[in-house]
């Protein structure tokens, strides 16, 4: 047992401890030696254990809060006054993030656009470039080698009566020559929730229609507007759930290998996915003048990104659904299986969304009355007894796992 | 070392509130194993597992025939119908202008409402405009207007049908729509002022269903916050739900249902007005 003034006289040389900036050698091997005294070895390695299990705890939670996302490529630009530098065109750059949109794009472009509406079709006239790059045009050291490199923004090559240009933008249909890297500068926003508002019809459904869907042939459009402006008679024997197709119809191609996050080599076959807007007919012919954000307004709807190579097809991990598939068709309305769609007020983290229970809307064995061709949640179960597997939703490394609770639950 | 409390006076540490150094260290290493095995806990559980489901149900009785109200936008607002009394009152009287009312009262042709009132139209772009009502007998005045505007701009008729809606005035185009959602964003603004929270919305299919998902359990009050217009009414509902924390799986086999019949399982506020007769 210490006394009082022995206690007050360890607290004082702490003290000098803590806030000496350098401690001799002595003093320094008198302190440790008198810490281990204050300290034992159980204090010591309890502090051990509770720091390292808040900082568990902490890197827990935060991988819980916060999926990880990929760190963005840094923006990979030339050093300033190399060869290099304006070979690649940066929205994102200092000088052009203070631009105008519309100061270099005009809306319509008057220049070689192949469209069949007014579009911004084309790269801007030069005077957009040469306004404010007259040096990288025509200066001597711009004429070296291969010509200026500013050129090949747009130009295939920087040869005076080279007329090739790359496609502008991707998506492009204009027939021009394609640029190898399609990269992109821009995501695009796109509230489903409000334009679900405005284009929500319902179109009076004769249910007599319903039994035909297996003909339905419909999907064949070849492109977006086509398949939008049809006449929309029901002699193609399927509902037309105007408010989605209106911008999504099937898509009659299979994928191009793999697809992206899929377990094993699933590829998938016609008639799987429906297709994105691929222009700007699909926004303009509402959005053309007068309802915002007009045409003119680009940065309504094209918000700055980090260049990034869009996946050719959407990420799949096992589920083999195929939009036109199945044994009777997939005849229920969109929102029926996307149940969140039409609360989504942005694209930013929006998925497919379907629970197993929209499934079960229709696979299940008491469904067979309805739809006598389904498979049932109930005999994949069955399946997954004998074989182990179940093959008829899933790829076959996902199926072969235990099927979660919420199937259990589904099947109830 | 351990003490025993069994019998006799404690040590002397103990008995002056300092702890043994051991038995401090035992404690910390039980607390650092509990928050060890809380994040590990935590981290296998997905987020949502503690959320909740509704499986909306939307009907109304009209005459003889019961339908399914398609097409609406219902919103959850947090708190139950006692803790939103004041917004539940304003909702109640907040009146909107019928559709017809408005359009007539913007000088709209006839066609033009029966071609919106067809298909439960607030706005013209909630269907694609066919041929046969830009020229022929069933033609919309207004439509022929845009139409013929978009031909010489255009230049191509079928491009001019397509993209009529941008050559017709903001008031027939969307006017009535922008009207409702401006009294709809007045609403939502002082329930999520009042609730703290944010205010989630779905739309119902064809069938009059919808889905709110991944909801914190508590009480909530599903509402279209303006009155839906049937063929000869308007109906509007406020309605209380106790979510739990459920899969939706659960939550579909226990649907709310609102209709404007009476229902002693739901609590309910439903207001059914006729819609008035409007003056040119």
């Amino acid at each position: 047992m210490k006394s009082e003034p022995q206690r007050t006289q360890r607290v004082s040389q702490r003290n000098t401890e803590t806030f000496s900036a350098v401690p001799s050698a002595k003093s320094s091997a008198n302190s440790a030696v008198k810490s281990a005294a204050r300290y034992p070895i159980a204090h010591r390695f309890a502090l051990l254990v509770i720091v390292t299990a808040c900082a568990v705890a902490v890197v827990n939670t935060q991988t819980r809060r916060r999926p990880r996302t990929p760190k963005p490529a840094p923006q990979q630009q030339a050093p300033r006054g190399s060869a290099t530098k304006y070979s690649v065109f940066l929205h994102s750059s200092d000088k052009h993030k203070g631009l105008a949109c519309n100061g270099c794009h005009k809306v319509p472009t008057a220049w070689t656009a192949k469209r069949d509406f007014p579009d911004v079709a084309d790269f801007p006239d030069h005077d957009a470039c040469v306004r404010c790059h007259r040096q990288q045009f025509f200066t001597r050291q711009a004429m070296i080698a291969t010509g200026p490199t500013i050129c090949t923004v747009c130009h295939v090559r920087a040869a005076p009566r080279e007329d090739a240009r790359f496609a502008f933008g991707k998506p492009n249909d204009s027939n021009q020559a394609t640029k190898t890297k399609e990269e992109w500068q821009f995501t695009i926003e796109f509230p489903h929730d409000k334009h679900q508002n405005a284009i929500a019809s319902t179109r009076p459904i004769d249910p007599s229609t319903m039994k035909g869907a297996l003909a339905y042939a419909r999907a064949s459009a070849p492109s977006f507007h086509h398949a939008a402006f049809r006449q929309s008679t029901f002699d193609d024997q399927k509902p037309d759930y105007n408010n989605c197709s209106i911008c999504h119809v099937t898509n009659q191609n299979a994928s191009t290998g793999t697809l992206p996050g899929a377990a094993d080599s699933f590829v998938a076959p016609a008639g799987t996915f429906k297709t994105m807007p691929r222009s700007h007919d699909a926004c303009f012919d509402c959005h053309w003048k007068n309802l915002k954000p007009a045409s003119d307004d680009c940065a309504g709807c094209h918000k700055p990104a980090v260049a990034f190579m869009p996946a050719a097809w959407p990420k799949r991990i096992s589920a083999r659904f195929a939009h036109e598939g199945g044994k009777g068709g997939h005849v229920m309305e969109c929102t029926t299986c996307h149940i969140n769609i039409t609360r989504a007020s942005t694209l930013r983290g929006l998925t497919a969304d379907v629970p197993i229970a929209a499934c079960t809307t229709c696979h299940k064995d008491n469904k067979k009355i309805t739809y006598p061709k389904i498979t049932t949640i109930e005999e994949e179960f069955e399946q997954n007894k004998k074989t182990g597997a179940c093959i008829y939703c899933h790829t076959s490394d996902v199926g072969k796992k235990k099927p979660p609770a919420s199937h259990d639950a589904a099947a109830q | 070392m351990f003490f025993s409390f069994s019998g006799g006076l404690p040590p002397a540490d103990v008995r002056r509130g300092r702890q043994p150094p051991i038995r401090i260290g035992i404690a910390v290493i039980a607390v650092a194993c509990c928050l060890l095995a809380s994040g590990l806990v935590a981290h296998t559980q997905t987020p949502s597992a503690n959320r909740g489901a509704i499986r909306l149900k939307v009907k109304f009785k009209s005459g003889d025939v019961t339908r399914e109200l398609a097409r609406k936008r219902f919103f959850l607002i947090k708190g139950s119908l006692d803790e939103n009394k004041s917004l539940i009152e304003r909702i109640k009287q907040t009146e909107v202008m019928s559709r017809e009312c408005y359009y007539r009262g913007n000088g709209a042709s006839d066609a033009l409402i029966k071609w919106l009132k067809d298909n439960d139209c607030d706005s013209v772009y909630c269907r694609e405009v066919e041929e046969k009502y830009v020229m022929g007998s069933e033609a919309v005045p207004e439509f022929e207007a845009a139409y013929d505007e978009g031909l010489r701009n255009f230049k191509s008729p079928e491009l001019a049908r397509r993209w009529l809606t941008v050559n017709l005035a903001a008031d027939i185009r969307d006017g009535y729509y922008n009207l409702k959602q401006q009294t709809i964003n007045s609403l939502i603004k002082q329930a999520e002022t009042a609730s703290g929270r944010s205010v989630l919305s779905v739309m119902t299919d064809r069938k009059g269903t919808a889905y709110l998902t991944d909801i914190e359990p508590g009480t909530y009050i599903v509402s279209n916050l303006v009155g839906s217009e049937t063929e000869s009414t308007r109906i509007l509902w406020a309605c209380e739900r106790e979510v739990k924390s459920t899969d939706l799986t659960v939550a579909m086999k226990r649907p709310l249902t609102l209709s404007n019949e009476k229902d002693p399982k739901v609590k309910c506020e439903v207001v059914e007005r006729p819609l008035p007769v409007c003056e040119r």
